[in-house]
């Protein structure tokens, strides 16, 4: 377990203030959070490469606040992954290893085993500067994994890689969190990574805090506005009945509007619509009626670029989100009525 | 109107592709220039026997011996000095850096001269006296063209310690390396390329050096004639012909100087 307590960390110009945190054994939890809120600062400070001002951090229960990194047995695998460029893949793999006291044959076989689970058995002998992204990252876990760490810390892991990459290789960090059960914290600003991946969440916003919790706290209970901003302001709907529709869809009565959604095999009790997925219009819009409803503009307010729209709905008022410019050349204003559509592939089932 | 400018933008470009283009053709021919000119003052036989003669190899051999000693000096420091330059955080790390970049812009001449000045002081002069001799010595050429090069060999391996990204050495320490360990296996085979290329350019300017080498070690015949020495020396006695034989060999080691300096840059880590 993984104890942050107080840890203040100044970098700069930037402050890290008063970090509290427990991470749990075995546990995958990701921090999140926007570019420069001081995700990789909290990793750097459990990894002990960064001086810490003040606070403590424990490692299953062990005062490690002033441990050097390499007395910790935490691994981390940075953003670009640092491979070393002089060495082959086995070589780097091999790094971590030297001067250790352990035979030959057990390092061989540890190497082989994490190779084969990772998939890169067949680039042991290439040159690193000769692997694509998602090998790379493969062989940086390797080489990250190949010490027996009682830590995994993962910055942004998945940001490099193209989309079809990411997708695949988060899947995959899935699967070896299951089968090693190692203490993941993994940095991200990924909103759908953290969704995917995380047993909990910490919401990091200008070097503070401001929310752990599960998928659910966070979606169903953000702290405040910036939390609540972060994610995207879902709109979080209570769902009164559910029908199976066949052909993998099923209807969810919220508030007394039938939202038509796809079926997940799961009970839906709640359900998260972001106001980027609402489509607004003045005018009812050609196309299917699918999930098309009438409401009435109830508030608006400026959002950056964007314009936030209340609007009531049968019992419920949703947040929308639109251009500035596409509202005022409809123009849609507050008493006015306008016709909704929920995006199906943006509903989330919470 | 919008061809008009479009044409202007065009002829725009030519110009300044032009004046460009030009400055440089007309670098390479002033330095092709005075180098060929070397060879229309003088014939290939003398060139050639001047060339071979006992006290040009005598110059070669001492410059090469000198200049490698510096630099092997220059760079044993050189390497913990600029690490620590471009690593470590300190009060006054500016004034250490001005001090360190002085013997790069201050004259050689001046260089030397301050040498001579320190082996004339009680400090100087019991250095001299129990330890070793420098003033008109062998071991004055190679602390003369210390002075001068070690600062520029540290400016070089700075640089390069700077250009290596922290997240390798932090991955290190991670992977169970000490600041120690991670400087040996991390840091240093990063750095292998920059350091080589330092040493080169070292070597070449100590190969080179003339001023502090004159007025701390003199110029006797053949103790302290370095290769631009004997340059000096030839001149001084109107043999055109020596100096310009020791002229094209200086060229001629700077020149692979340079070629391996290349071949270096070439190399790189495919990341």
């Amino acid at each position: 377990m993984i104890e942050i307590r107080d840890v203040q960390v100044r970098l700069g110009k930037f402050t890290l203030r008063d970090i509290n945190l427990k991470i749990r054994e075995g546990e995958y939890f990701v921090i999140l959070g926007p570019t420069g809120a001081g995700k990789t600062v909290i990793l750097e400070a459990i990894a002990g490469l960064c001086r810490i001002r003040r606070g403590k951090i424990q490692i299953n229960g062990e005062d490690a606040t002033n441990m050097p990194p390499e007395r910790r047995r935490i691994a981390y695998v940075p953003q670009d992954y640092a491979l070393f460029p002089f060495l082959n893949v086995l070589e780097n793999i091999r790094f971590g290893l030297k001067g250790k006291k352990q035979a030959d044959a057990d390092v061989d076989r540890r190497i082989d085993h994490l190779a084969h689970l990772l998939g890169i058995s067949h680039l042991l002998e290439r040159h690193v500067g000769n692997l694509s992204g998602g090998e790379k990252q493969r062989v940086a876990l390797a080489r990250a994994l190949v010490t027996s760490p009682r830590i995994l810390l993962l910055d942004e892991p998945l940001s490099n890689l193209d989309i079809s990459t990411a997708k695949y290789l988060r899947l995959e960090l899935e699967r070896f969190h299951q089968e090693l059960g190692i203490t993941t914290v993994h940095v991200t600003h990924n909103l759908m990574e953290a969704e995917e991946l995380a047993d909990r969440i910490a919401i990091i916003s200008a070097g503070k805090l401001e929310q752990v919790g599960t998928r659910e706290d966070i979606f169903l209970s953000p702290c405040n506005e910036t939390v609540s901003n972060f994610i995207g302001a879902p709109n979080i709907l209570s769902c009164e009945k559910c029908s199976d529709l066949g052909h993998g869809l099923i209807e969810a009565v919220c508030g007394g509007v039938p939202i038509i959604l796809p079926n997940e095999g799961r009970e839906v009790r709640k359900i998260a619509l972001f106001p980027r997925d609402i489509y607004v219009s003045a005018i009812n819009p050609p196309g299917p009626s699918l999930n098309r409803f009438r409401g009435l503009v109830m508030k608006i307010e400026p959002f950056s670029s964007l314009a936030r729209l209340k609007v009531k709905v049968g019992d419920n008022v949703l947040l929308a989100e639109m251009p500035k410019s596409a509202m005022e050349e409809m123009a849609i204003d507050v008493g006015r009525e306008v016709y909704l559509i929920f995006k199906i592939r943006g509903i989330r089932i919470v | 109107m919008h061809t008009s400018r479009v044409y202007k933008g065009i002829r725009g470009e030519g110009v300044f592709r032009a004046a460009t283009v030009g400055a440089l053709a007309l670098l390479c021919l002033f330095f092709t220039g005075i180098l060929a000119s070397l060879f229309t003052y003088t014939d290939w036989g003398t060139l050639v026997s001047t060339l071979f003669s006992r006290e040009i190899f005598l110059a070669i051999r001492l410059s090469v011996v000198t200049a490698t000693v510096a630099t092997v000096i220059s760079v044993l420091i050189g390497i913990p000095a600029a690490y620590a330059i471009s690593h470590a955080e300190f009060r006054g790390k500016s004034v250490v850096d001005t001090i360190l970049d002085l013997p790069i812009v201050v004259s050689p001449v001046a260089l030397g001269a301050a040498l001579l000045v320190f082996f004339n002081n009680p400090v100087g002069m019991g250095i001299e006296k129990y330890f070793m001799r420098f003033v008109f010595e062998v071991p004055g050429i190679v602390l003369a063209q210390f002075t001068v090069v070690s600062a520029l060999s540290v400016r070089l391996m700075k640089t390069t310690f700077d250009s290596i990204d922290p997240r390798f050495e932090q991955v290190g320490r991670t992977l169970g390396c000490s600041k120690v360990s991670v400087f040996f296996r991390v840091t240093l085979p990063l750095a292998r390329n920059g350091l080589i290329a330092s040493c080169i350019l070292t070597w070449a300017r100590a190969v080179g050096e003339f001023g502090a080498t004159i007025t701390l070690a003199g110029a006797m015949k053949p103790k302290t004639e370095t290769l631009p020495v004997a340059i000096f020396l030839s001149l001084s006695t109107a043999d055109i012909e020596k100096a310009i034989a020791v002229i094209i060999t200086l060229v001629a080691i700077s020149a692979a100087a340079l070629l391996v300096l290349r071949k270096i840059g070439k190399r790189g880590f495919p990341v």
